[in-house]
């Protein structure tokens, strides 16, 4: 069964890319979000436009921007750097939604009982807000990790030595289509069901403490 | 108001009836006569399982056992039952629900018609028509062209008691018909269900109104943890009940 | 400016591309969702083994990457004596996935229609397929819309991935300009212009629609 080793020798990688690419979306989702909800209108309408067109542009034409574009000009870039930064970069747009998303869904109360104790605004934001919309994303920032781990299939494309590389050397090398597609198949439905799983264990425990 | 004692013919008859969910026994061995042209109030605390009997008459709960008779059709729990039969044991029996379960998506008009087109196989013209009898005889035929959402809660339950009635059912089943209404809303279909009961309609209602079971209905039965506790005239009861937690719930009601 | 200059060139190109995406996507859509209905249907079915076969496929459907589903109907099915033009398979593919991901919109879509108006359906004596027919179904496809609209969206997205299998779209013929030119960042700049010009609106438009539909509500 060398083929499956060889298409399971991507998954490490497969995993190291979503992993980093989310971990970009959910601390650079915070301040995008903030920008988007600010009362001046250049930080929002530019956090605006930056979201729309990160999430309205297909994954792997960013890809193909940050590695051939970009890349063109400022030579060296890995492909893996590319990926990550690329997937990163969209995952922000898709995180600030979702922090949105949860920042209006608590109540306004939270926010009036945070002031009344005295609190200034970053403060009520950081101590009280914050941990409530990280908890109320969960289940929505599960979910988008799901479809980034989906997503980073492209990356072969330019040459990153995950899941659907190695599948498309074996195939090429086998000349057997089906078999290594279908490994691969195999392989991310199985990468995601726990993921689904540990989703909604997480957002079960979490929702409870949670003022809606 | 006593109108049917001595005419004997058994409209509903629940024979034994138990149901279960999981541990929880619901309806303890619980059984019921109800004579055509009857009123029965159910009358009991939360949880008593009023409404799952009432729902097993017409077999939105199925029973675990015992065996229920609807108009001289019987059917026994653990049986098969064929669509056929199911729905013409439904047609017989209109329900009325707490929270109306009116079809949002579709005019007053329609939803009192759409199912005597599709069950009854009526044309559309002979269902309008006999659906603007009905709402008229709630009083509500200027809204038959509204949507359900613009009416008020007591509106709405007078279009489904009009609704459940356009299938011309030889019974009517109430599950706290009144409960999700305005004391003033429920008012407005209380009327209709006396009604109803004055012209002769075998009725089963689960209520909390004692108001409506002191003066309309002609038997009373107390339902406490999954089992009648007693049965009877409801002046009598009222009066003079005899078991202690039927004195407990109807005192701590009288108290409010 | 030469970006200026490149685009005037070389969008004729690019706009070709465009419209074998957007026939793509449309085709794939009309074919794909009409497709997620008895999926949906089969998910909510009392029958146990159906429905967990049902459910199981629909995850798997959505399990795996479109990427992998375009290999496996363009490289693969030759393999067994089925060899598809590349527009034929990326349109086999994404209609595959649309119906996975529908049948899930769909099912929630149902699943939201209240219980109680399927109770009253059955105390008034309607069948199984009336209740269905005149009561789920019109109000579940309408909860169902906007969620099908941001779909529609993601699969138009998801044409740029047939560049894979050597589909003449937009991401293709902007990736030939760029390699024949070495231009990359202009073209594909304007290739990711004319995606959100498409993208973006579309999202407008969904979300008013969605606004409006909870109005009714």
């Amino acid at each position: 069964m060398t083929v499956f080793a060889a298409i399971l020798s991507g998954v490490p990688t497969t995993l190291l890319l979503t992993f980093a690419a989310f971990g970009i979306g959910v601390v650079g989702g915070v301040p995008l979000a903030l920008a988007r909800r600010s009362p001046h209108p250049l930080p929002r309408l530019t956090a605006r436009a930056l979201i729309e067109l990160l999430r309205g542009i297909p994954p792997i034409v960013w890809l193909f921007f940050v590695f051939f574009g970009v890349g063109n000009s400022v030579p060296g870039i890995q492909p893996m750097n590319a990926a990550i930064i690329s997937l990163g970069v969209i995952s922000c747009a898709y995180m600030a939604e979702i922090y949105r998303g949860g920042l209006s869904a608590i109540q306004r109360g939270q926010w009036e009982a945070g002031e009344a104790l005295g609190m200034n605004r970053t403060s009520v934001l950081s101590k009280v807000i914050g941990p409530q919309v990280f908890r109320i994303s969960v289940p929505a920032a599960a979910t988008y990790a799901i479809g980034l781990l989906k997503d980073s299939s492209v990356a072969y494309t330019i040459g990153v030595t995950e899941v659907m590389f190695y599948a498309n050397e074996q195939s090429r090398s086998t000349s057997d289509a089906i078999v290594p597609f279908l490994m691969a198949a195999f392989v991310y439905v199985v990468m995601t069901i726990p993921c689904a799983w540990a989703a909604r264990t997480l957002d079960s425990r979490l929702r409870k403490r949670v003022a809606r | 108001m006593d109108q049917s004692t001595g005419q004997g013919q058994i409209a509903i008859r629940l024979d034994s009836v138990v149901k279960r969910y999981g541990d929880h026994t619901v309806i303890d061995n619980v059984s019921l006569s109800v004579e055509e042209g009857q009123v029965v109030a159910i009358i009991g605390p939360s949880g008593a399982g009023k409404s799952t009997l009432l729902r097993c008459i017409n077999l939105l709960e199925r029973p675990d056992s015992g065996r229920i008779t609807l108009e001289g059709k019987t059917v026994d729990a653990g049986a098969e039952i064929s669509p056929k039969d199911l729905a013409e044991l439904r047609r017989n029996a209109g329900m009325v629900f707490q929270s109306f379960n009116l079809f949002p998506h579709l005019t007053v008009l329609r939803n009192v018609s759409l199912a005597q087109e599709r069950v009854l196989r009526r044309s559309r013209k002979e269902a309008d028509a006999r659906s603007m009898e009905l709402l008229d005889r709630v009083g509500l035929a200027d809204k038959a062209a509204q949507y359900p959402g613009r009416c008020s809660g007591g509106q709405q339950q007078r279009i489904a008691i009009a609704r459940a009635l356009a299938l011309d059912p030889k019974v009517m089943l109430f599950d706290e018909p009144t409960s999700s209404l305005d004391p003033e809303l429920g008012l407005e279909v209380l009327s209709v269900m006396r009604e109803l009961a004055v012209e002769g309609m075998t009725m089963v209602v689960v209520t909390h109104e004692m108001q409506f079971a002191k003066d309309v209905s002609d038997h009373l039965a107390v339902m406490a943890d999954g089992a009648i506790i007693e049965e009877g005239l409801p002046a009598e009861i009222f009066r003079a009940p005899t078991h202690d937690r039927t004195r407990r719930f109807l005192s701590a009601l009288l108290e409010r | 400016m030469s970006v200026i200059d490149d685009w005037l060139q070389y969008y004729p190109s690019l706009l070709s591309g465009l419209w074998v995406s957007v026939r793509l996507a449309a085709l794939s859509l009309c074919i794909g969702m009409p497709l997620g209905l008895p999926f949906a249907l089969g998910s909510g079915a009392t029958s146990r083994p159906l429905r967990l076969c049902t459910i199981a496929l629909v995850e798997i459907g959505r399990g795996i990457p479109a990427l992998v589903v375009l290999q496996l109907v363009y490289f693969g099915l030759p393999s067994v004596h089925l060899t598809l033009s590349s527009f034929v398979a990326a349109t086999v593919a994404l209609a595959l996935t649309t119906a996975a991901y529908t049948s899930e919109i769909l099912r929630g879509g149902l699943q939201a229609v209240p219980a109680g108006e399927v109770e009253a359906a059955h105390a008034l004596g309607m069948s199984q397929r009336d209740t269905l027919r005149f009561i789920v179904l019109p109000q579940g496809i309408r909860v169902a819309i906007p969620p099908l609209m941001g779909l529609s969206i993601l699969i138009f997205q998801a044409t740029s991935l047939a560049y894979t299998i050597a589909l003449p779209e937009l991401l293709s013929q902007a990736y030939s300009v760029g390699s024949a030119t070495f231009r990359y960042m202009s073209i594909l700049g304007l290739a990711g212009l004319f995606y959100a010009a498409i993208t973006i609106p579309a999202s407008w438009l969904s979300e008013r629609v969605e606004k409006r539909m909870a109005r009714h509500l």
